[in-house]
């Protein structure tokens, strides 16, 4: 892929200034430093050697390692003298500088983590010189539910149980539970997920819908869980969750956009037919509703029928 | 096998920061072993297309001039990517040469202490979009080469329980933050949130902001001759770069967030009294300007009233009641009867 090949250079540029000051240094440690694998390193010292000016007369980089130690046998060899570290690219600035703009705005960031970021925005922003402007272009704002978030960071910190009053919006209703919180992460929303203890399953909670919150006395006991890879969507039907399809106008497309779904087939006029799994249909009555002349749900059909029994329901207490 | 790409650009980058004078095409393509195994060393003093290509029988020759140059301007830009300034410099016989200025790339002096560093590194995981992750990754490891301090253990390790991600799951979220960062035109076709069919727009790029974990772009429509924010994942079909300079003028501060904002009725323009059924609609009894207990079963709620409140109310069926004002009352009736319709 052109993206690692691009990756790769700039490691290795940025690796042979490092290695320049460090005779032996560990392969443990050089991957560390570099946030890559030990295997990724041994592949850019397997190039390196391949390296270097030689056709103009200067000479190869001489760099090999054991598994363990890397020697470089040529530091000071015409031609490999990329002693100093390059400036940042414009597309690294922005990367370094938006993420860290939008986490120093986290609520919930302990201050001395907030004022050692913004310290350190300030002074990439100086060695950045006009590399930082592009930054500008992009922006991102986290969800902020401060004071949940700073009860919820207190009670991973010191390992304690948590007692939660939850908002259910497939119920429209509150629940109280104790959990025993693993993490907390922030995709669009923050989220906090837990052990818990009421239905002695992992769960994930949006700390929007907590309505109240109580750091417990007990200590927290999650047992071992595989953590949830972030980079797939957070809701994840199982294969033999109820299928429900939903068939939408041009004003409803936005369910297809706000609902992981199977598969949107286009309908003429601009309108979708969605089809998805949920474990529980009924959780969908609250969308029915809300579609209108937009939409409707065309199976299950009790859950069509439960929207429009709702509908009169309500059109009687209007006197309609 | 080919010699793979990154060998041949990192041997292009050396010859360019190593060089004091600038280098020709021609000199770049007999110091770099891969151009020479793929394309020969060229006509002697062969500049530029047009000649015959060099003998194929040994098989090293048969690339052409053209495919050459191609390469070479595709690996500049690669290495311009990723931060290297190259110069071109013109020679007295009009032969154009390349460098790489030390002093030109060299990052300025830069002291970071370690919990600076951690927390740098912390940021520097929040992307969940390709290219941004690795040049994120790529500022770390050129700021580790200029002495940034690896702290001893993690001292993010059960001490920072926040892991925030920066969802980017739009396809045009690359070419659009490129085109911005380059202030290209572009178009692309949009559908509008209650259109049937989308619409081209020709829109010059300012700047993308994520919002609730949506990305949104804000640049000039020339069509309609104004200000406009788009969401990206209306967008359909690819984005286009067109060959057209902007025509209005960036504003230093582009106000994403503030229409995203309207659309999504956070800006409320009026207030509305509600009965909610008691134990329920807990997120519109947080937001209630006022509450009080109706003593027969029923609270009634003073809340903001904005765009979009007719559709969140609907949603809570025979629970909510609208007192008023009326035109929320009747848009939320009609709701009604359409779905009672089925």
């Amino acid at each position: 892929m052109a993206g690692n090949a691009i990756d790769q250079t700039r490691r290795m540029l940025s690796l042979v200034t490092y290695l320049r000051e460090r005779p032996g240094a560990r392969v443990a440690d050089v991957a560390r430093a570099f946030g890559i694998t030990e295997d990724e390193l041994i592949g850019d010292l397997d190039v390196l050697p391949m390296c270097g000016t030689s056709f103009r007369g200067g000479d190869l980089l001489d760099i090999d390692t054991d598994g363990d130690r890397i020697w470089w046998h040529n530091p000071d060899a015409s031609g490999t003298s990329t002693g100093e570290p390059l400036r940042l690219a414009a597309d690294e600035a922005t990367a370094l500088l938006v993420a860290a703009r939008a986490v120093a705005t986290l609520p919930g960031l302990r201050e001395g983590d907030r004022q050692a970021l913004v310290r350190a925005t300030a002074k990439i922003e100086a060695a950045a010189g006009e590399a930082a402007g592009a930054s500008s272009r992009l922006s991102v704002t986290f969800e902020s539910e401060g004071g949940v978030f700073a009860d919820v960071d207190r009670a991973i910190a010191g390992r304690r149980r948590v007692w939660l009053r939850y908002y259910s919006p497939a119920r429209d209703e509150l629940t109280e539970r104790e959990v025993d919180p693993i993490r907390l992460f922030t995709m669009g929303h923050t989220y906090l997920e837990a052990w818990c203890r009421l239905s002695e399953a992992r769960r994930t909670f949006r700390l929007d819908r907590v309505a109240e919150i109580r750091v417990l006395d007990a200590p927290s006991d999650p047992p071992p869980v595989e953590l949830r890879d972030l980079s797939e969507a957070l809701v994840q039907p199982a294969a033999e969750d109820p299928e429900v399809v939903i068939e939408v106008g041009p004003g409803g497309r936005w369910v297809a956009e706000y609902y992981p779904h199977d598969s949107a087939e286009e309908l003429p006029e601009g309108g979708l037919r969605i089809t998805l799994r949920t474990p529980d249909p009924a959780s969908l009555r609250r969308l029915a509703l809300r579609l209108g002349r937009d939409g409707r749900i065309v199976s299950p059909p009790d859950l069509a029928d439960a929207a429009r029994d709702a509908a009169c329901e309500a059109l009687a207490a209007y006197g309609e | 096998m080919a010699i793979a790409k990154a060998e041949r650009l990192m041997n292009l980058a050396l010859c360019l920061l190593g060089t004091r004078r600038p280098l020709s095409k021609r000199e770049l393509r007999t110091s770099i072993e891969a151009y020479l195994e793929a394309f020969g060393p060229g006509h002697g003093a062969g500049f530029g297309p047009g000649r015959a290509a060099a003998s194929g029988a040994d098989g090293t020759g048969n690339g052409s001039d053209d495919a050459f140059n191609r390469m070479f301007e595709r690996d500049k830009d690669d290495l311009r990517e990723l931060g290297l300034i190259i110069e071109t410099v013109e020679s007295v016989d009009g032969e154009t040469g390349y460098l790489a200025r030390r002093d030109s790339n060299r990052l300025p002096p830069i002291t970071l202490d370690v919990e600076e560093a951690a927390a740098l590194g912390l940021a520097a995981k929040v992307w969940q979009q390709a290219r941004l992750a690795g040049a994120a990754s790529g500022a770390l490891q050129k700021l580790r080469a200029a002495g940034m301090p690896l702290a001893e253990d993690d001292p993010y390790e059960g001490r920072m329980a926040l892991e925030p991600r920066i969802p980017v799951h739009e396809a045009a979220f690359e070419p659009l933050m490129l085109a911005a960062r380059d202030r290209r035109t572009v178009t692309f076709d949009y559908r509008k949130a209650n259109a049937a069919h989308p619409e081209q727009r020709c829109v010059e790029p300012w700047a993308l902001e994520c919002w609730r974990g949506h990305w949104y772009l804000a640049g000039w429509d020339r069509d309609r001759g104004a200000e406009r924010v788009f969401r990206l994942s209306r967008i359909t079909g690819r984005v286009r770069s067109r060959a057209m300079a902007f025509t209005a003028e960036v504003p230093d501060h582009v106000t994403v967030r503030e229409t995203v904002e309207s659309w999504a009725g956070e800006t409320a323009t009026g207030t509305a009294r509600i009965k909610v059924r008691a134990g329920h609609g807990y997120p519109l009894r947080a937001r209630a300007l006022s509450a009080r207990d109706l003593g027969d079963g029923w609270d009634e709620l003073e809340i903001p009233y904005g765009h979009g409140l007719d559709a969140w109310l609907v949603e809570y069926g025979a629970d909510v009641i609208v007192l008023e004002p009326s035109e929320l009352r009747a848009e939320v009736i009609d709701r009604l009867r359409a779905v009672a319709k089925g």
